[in-house]
């Protein structure tokens, strides 16, 4: 396993111009709306924060298309569907990143359970191979290790990928004040033969303003007026 | 249940989420998912086993009183109404 992650990483190294853009993003919006929604459901329905930090990335990628599909024979090819390679480490050492299929359009709920069915079969050694190349953008989260933040090394023939930081209260400054608010360092590191940073700029800008919306992540109506989440600076 | 039996019920669950470990190597003073390596699914999934065997749900405001095996232990303890045991409670 080792030897096929350096394979995939050297080519990638080797090929790909990565450049890497960083933006820190208030999760306490997110963070408040999934407590309040996991304390009124049983245990096996509870969700993670991940989740809906993914179903934001590929709601994102509509805005920014340039960063998920797939690069050969000198070509991008674009990807309607967004298929998210989840970065999941195993036990053992090593890591894969098989696809959560269609996130733009499935429910949080459904993304939840098909979320932890992947990492349950990638640990018990029991991925389709087509898991494995349907990837058209990978998501890595290193958040629970304790890092503020991951510049990931593109997954060839894939030309983006996202990584979180984990989810820590930092001081914010906004409107004269400064809070502590809890944060997570979202990154980009993305293929400059098909994109360049000013569109990365803007899906991590979109992605930021998503995540203040976590009901709209969620579809679910939005609270009442008066309670808006702050804005990123 | 008394606590020595929680405690063997609590690593015989983990084991099954994490089968490399050692449960007699395990510090219960230490915080526990960083030993053990749970990341959020994980932790979730165990939390989830407990539940399915104790009947206990876990909210997670209660995860930031939850560091270590004692911890825990004694948690459970306290929500089964269970009389503490020799030199395990925190």
């Amino acid at each position: 396993m080792r030897r096929a992650i350096a394979a995939a990483m050297s080519r990638s190294k080797r090929e790909i111009p990565h450049y890497y853009l960083s933006e820190p993003i208030p999760m306490a919006a997110a963070l408040e709306w999934l407590q309040a929604r996991n304390a009124g459901v049983p245990i096996t329905q509870r969700i993670l924060p991940a989740v809906l930090q993914l179903k934001a990335v590929a709601l994102a990628l509509a805005e920014v298309p340039e960063l998920n599909g797939l690069y050969r024979d000198g070509e991008f090819a674009p990807s309607a569907a967004v298929h998210i390679g989840v970065a999941i480490s195993l036990r053992g050492g090593g890591l894969v990143a098989p696809a959560l299929h269609d996130v733009a359009g499935r429910s949080i709920d459904d993304l939840m359970h098909a979320l932890s069915d992947l990492v349950r079969r990638a640990r018990a050694g029991s991925l389709r191979s087509s898991e494995m190349t349907d990837p058209t953008i990978t998501v890595t989260n290193l958040g629970d290790q304790g890092v503020e933040s991951v510049f990931g090394v593109i997954y060839p023939p894939q030309v983006a990928l996202v990584g979180f930081g984990g989810i820590a209260e930092r001081a914010w400054a906004q409107e004269g004040w400064i809070r502590a608010v809890p944060v997570v360092t979202a990154s980009l590191a993305a293929d400059h033969r098909v994109s360049d940073g000013h569109r990365g700029a803007r899906f991590l800008a979109v992605l930021r303003d998503l995540l203040q919306r976590p009901h709209e992540l969620a579809g679910t109506p939005a609270p009442p007026t008066g309670a808006q989440p702050p804005d990123g600076p | 249940m008394d606590h020595e039996a929680l405690r063997a019920t609590a690593l015989s669950i983990l084991t099954t989420i994490a089968p490399e470990i050692e449960p007699a190597e395990l510090d219960a003073t230490r915080p526990l998912r960083h030993q053990v390596d749970l990341d959020s699914m994980d932790w979730l999934n165990y939390l989830v086993a407990l539940n399915e065997r104790l009947h206990i749900e876990i909210p997670e405001a209660d995860y930031a009183r939850l560091r270590t095996l004692d911890d825990l232990v004694g948690y459970l303890a306290r929500r089964l109404g269970a009389t503490p045991g020799a030199g395990t409670e925190g």
